[in-house]
């Protein structure tokens, strides 16, 4: 923890900073999540002090806000490209993590197989045939909004030339949504809100646990 | 009165009210019922989460980091309405009608949709058994103020390391869990959802499901509802040689998954409290052209998943168990028939 | 250290593109923008959809925003207007509850809809309120006059220094210390339960 730092951002909620080193911790504000929860803190420490009686405390503004944000385009030319989602609540330090735990990417994106054995099938374009569904056009609950009768609903990309360097984990995400109808209540909440935010727009390629440098050449069930 | 409330304080400890009630009728009678059991505690919870119409937000966290996510459930005339919406900008929502579930993915536009076939009545969860009592240690440990509610805390610890536990949480008045952790086999939490808000409204609109992006340009995935002849009946039977203690089969069933018209076999296990989910496909294409040899393992969240081969056959194992759960569920399990699909059941 | 340096730097670079820093701007003033707007709601939830209806306003208006006023004054007009039109036109969120109040059962714990009161709801602002009041108490009498003089009579560091008789950069370094000791104890708060798996059964 650099107090120097901590020790300027104090001052700049204060606006007591002088205006050359408000530019440079205003960058790195913007993109620190660690130095942005400091900072969200002290308002609410400003907020709890004023006392004001109605007010909530842990409001979820900002939280709200950021995620429009993203939706809308950027301002200007941009200088800075977002690169993650915001995530302003302070890591929790000191907790063992099952190991050997990290985030698997569920979806990967166009130009790979979905599922082996599906590149037979003849790419189809997305844009033609999915309905359009703005947040306008009423949906009945009871039905997912279909695309036009006879017409194939999914893109299977063409076959990746020779076998892809990472078998995608998209099977995983089919699975583990078809999986959630048989959880426990209290397990799908766990199991869906993972599966929820799992790899959320960090943009990174897949990562897959365990993936292996070469195939086993063994019989199956030999665990590697 | 002081003498009163020592007495009800007593009558408290389930093992004295158990006597008690057990002892004399008449006094049973006149006393407050005893308090629920700790197993009872998760039926009300799971009865809660099921069939409560509910609306919150509530914070999710794995592996260091923290999501908000927003939950709304409905259940009205034995239809199931939920929409789950993540709030931290990725616009992912899940939403189900019944049996249907429709996942937008924005940052990847694309939906998935998958549907289970039309007349396979929604197995309900079972409920929490006696079985599940033998696999694991369920007590309350704790009565404790959890944001102004009054929760009892439910430990949930695994008898063994095939499965994780949880703890609990459980608003006395509601049911409802307002904190749930899921611990790994050393005790350790892995995993934590915490409500931020919540609301119980007795009727919640139909514009509540209604997902916020817009799905233009999207890419959509939607299994087939699988051809008759893809029964369960006429196609191999699977099932598993060995499972981990207390594991049973649960449910036996074939789909189809988004992206293929191939049918899938999908087989659930359950020790009553976890359930593994089995998927079997006949791999399509011939060996040499890109065909799936490898063992793969992955982790969704604090879920754990497992494929392999046998007999041509691709086998996944999904469920929220460790890792080695689904690794021995999927390689345990093998065709008590031949495994060709034309032929015919014993 | 010109006045607005600190929200001006930020604004600029929204300007620029870095979306990033209008987090910056938002979580600082969202609780002054929400207890503005509950002038005109009452509703804690109404107010604080109010509030964010604002705060994308203002993002979207903030290529028009030249500094010629403060830009909290500028947030301020945006926020009055969007509750007066909301106040006027009832325009709701989509979602709209009908909670049938006779029912015992269907109470809410965030106390949404109830117009009547101010309920604080499930909330951690209890929690919250007294973890920072008793680490406040907790403070060296010297770091406590500090943040109190900050915080709640708004006196800048120059007239801080002056009531406490003291230089400028011992107040900055006051509130500082304080802010830290009381953020520390707020993060238990966040991260509570986690860790503490010793403490039950």
């Amino acid at each position: 923890m650099n107090e120097e730092l901590d020790s300027q951002l104090s001052a700049m909620f204060d606006d007591e900073l002088s205006h050359a080193e408000c530019e440079l911790l205003a960058r790195r504000l913007s993109r620190d999540t660690e130095l942005k929860s400091r900072w969200g803190r002290y308002a609410m420490i400003a907020a709890a002090i004023r006392a004001e009686h109605g007010v909530r405390l842990h409001v979820q503004v900002a939280h709200r806000v950021s995620a429009l944000v993203i939706s809308e385009p950027a301002l200007g030319a941009p200088v800075v490209a977002r690169a993650a989602p915001p995530r302003w609540w302070r890591p929790l330090a000191g907790v063992a993590v099952a190991a050997g735990v990290a985030a698997v990417s569920i979806l990967w994106l166009r130009g790979q197989p979905l599922l082996p054995g599906s590149a037979a099938q003849p790419p189809l374009t997305a844009a033609a045939d999915a309905p359009a569904v703005s947040t306008a056009a009423p949906v009945a609950v009871a039905l997912p909004a279909r695309t036009p009768a006879g017409s194939d609903s999914y893109v299977v990309p063409p076959a990746a030339h020779g076998a892809p360097a990472l078998v995608p984990p998209t099977e995983f995400a089919n699975y583990v949504v078809a999986h959630s109808l048989y959880t426990a209540p209290v397990a799908r909440g766990n199991l869906l809100s993972s599966f929820m935010t799992s790899e959320s727009g960090t943009g990174t390629a897949a990562m897959l646990l365990d993936a292996p440098q070469d195939p086993p050449r063994d019989a199956p069930g030999h665990a590697h | 009165m002081r003498r009163a409330t020592r007495t009800r304080e007593r009558l408290k400890a389930p093992a004295f009210a158990w006597a008690l009630a057990a002892a004399s009728g008449a006094f049973a009678a006149t006393e407050p019922a005893a308090p629920p059991a700790p197993a009872q505690w998760l039926e009300r919870m799971n009865q809660a989460l099921s069939t409560r119409n509910y609306d919150g937000t509530f914070s999710h966290w794995h592996g260091g980091t923290v999501e908000m996510l927003r939950i709304i459930h409905r259940q009205r005339d034995g239809h199931v309405a939920e929409r789950l919406v993540s709030l931290d900008g990725s616009g992912r929502e899940i939403i189900r009608a019944d049996s249907s579930l429709t996942c937008y993915l924005p940052d990847k536009r694309t939906v998935l949709v998958q549907e289970r076939p039309v007349g396979e009545s929604l197995v309900a969860f079972p409920a929490v058994s006696s079985q599940t009592a033998s696999n694991y240690d369920i007590r309350e440990v704790a009565r404790m103020r959890l944001n102004r509610r009054d929760t009892h805390v439910i430990s949930v610890a695994p008898r063994d390391q095939y499965r994780y536990g949880y703890r609990l949480w459980v608003d006395d008045a509601t049911a409802m869990p307002l904190k749930t952790q899921l611990c790994d086999t050393d005790g350790h939490v892995i995993e934590q959802l915490v409500f931020a808000d919540l609301s119980m409204p007795a009727r919640i609109p139909d514009s509540a499901f209604r997902p916020e992006v817009s799905t233009e340009g999207f890419q959509w995935l939607r299994n087939d509802a699988p051809a008759p002849a893809a029964a369960p009946a006429a196609a191999t039977v699977w099932s598993a040689l060995k499972l981990p203690p207390g594991f049973r089969m649960m449910l036996h069933g074939a789909q189809t998954l988004p992206g293929s018209s191939l049918p899938v076999d999908h087989l659930v296990f359950t020790d009553g409290l976890a359930s593994v989910s089995v998927f079997i496909e006949v791999q399509a294409t011939p060996a040499g052209v890109g065909q799936v040899t490898e063992v793969r393992a992955a982790r969704v969240g604090s879920s754990s998943a497992f494929s392999t081969v046998v007999d041509g056959h691709k086998i996944t194992a999904v469920g929220e168990v460790p890792p080695a759960t689904v690794r021995l569920i999927a390689t345990q399990v093998r065709a008590e028939a031949a495994a060709s699909p034309a032929s015919t059941h014993p | 250290m010109g006045a607005d340096a600190s929200d001006l730097s930020l604004v600029r670079r929204v300007q620029r593109g870095d979306k990033g820093a209008f987090d910056a701007l938002v979580l600082k003033y969202q609780h002054k923008l929400v207890k503005l707007v509950m002038r005109y709601v009452r509703n804690p939830a109404e107010a604080e959809d109010i509030a964010q209806e604002a705060f994308i306003k203002a993002y979207r208006a903030l290529p028009q925003f030249r500094g010629d006023s403060a830009f909290y004054t500028w947030l301020y007009r945006i926020a009055i207007n969007t509750a007066k039109n909301a106040v006027v036109s009832r325009d709701r969120s989509p979602i709209d509850y009908n909670i049938d109040r006779n029912n015992e059962e269907s109470y809410e714990m965030q106390g949404r809809m109830k117009d009547s009161e101010t309920p604080e709801g499930l909330v951690l602002t209890d929690e919250i309120r007294s973890t920072v009041n008793a680490a406040i108490e907790a403070l060296p009498e010297d770091l406590r006059t500090a943040i109190v003089l900050r915080e709640l009579e708004g006196l800048s560091y120059e007239e801080i220094a002056a009531a406490m008789d003291c230089p400028v950069g011992t107040v900055r370094s006051r509130i500082f210390r304080a802010r830290e000791a009381i953020d520390r104890r707020l993060r238990e708060v966040f991260e509570g339960g986690l860790g503490r798996t010793e403490e039950l059964g």
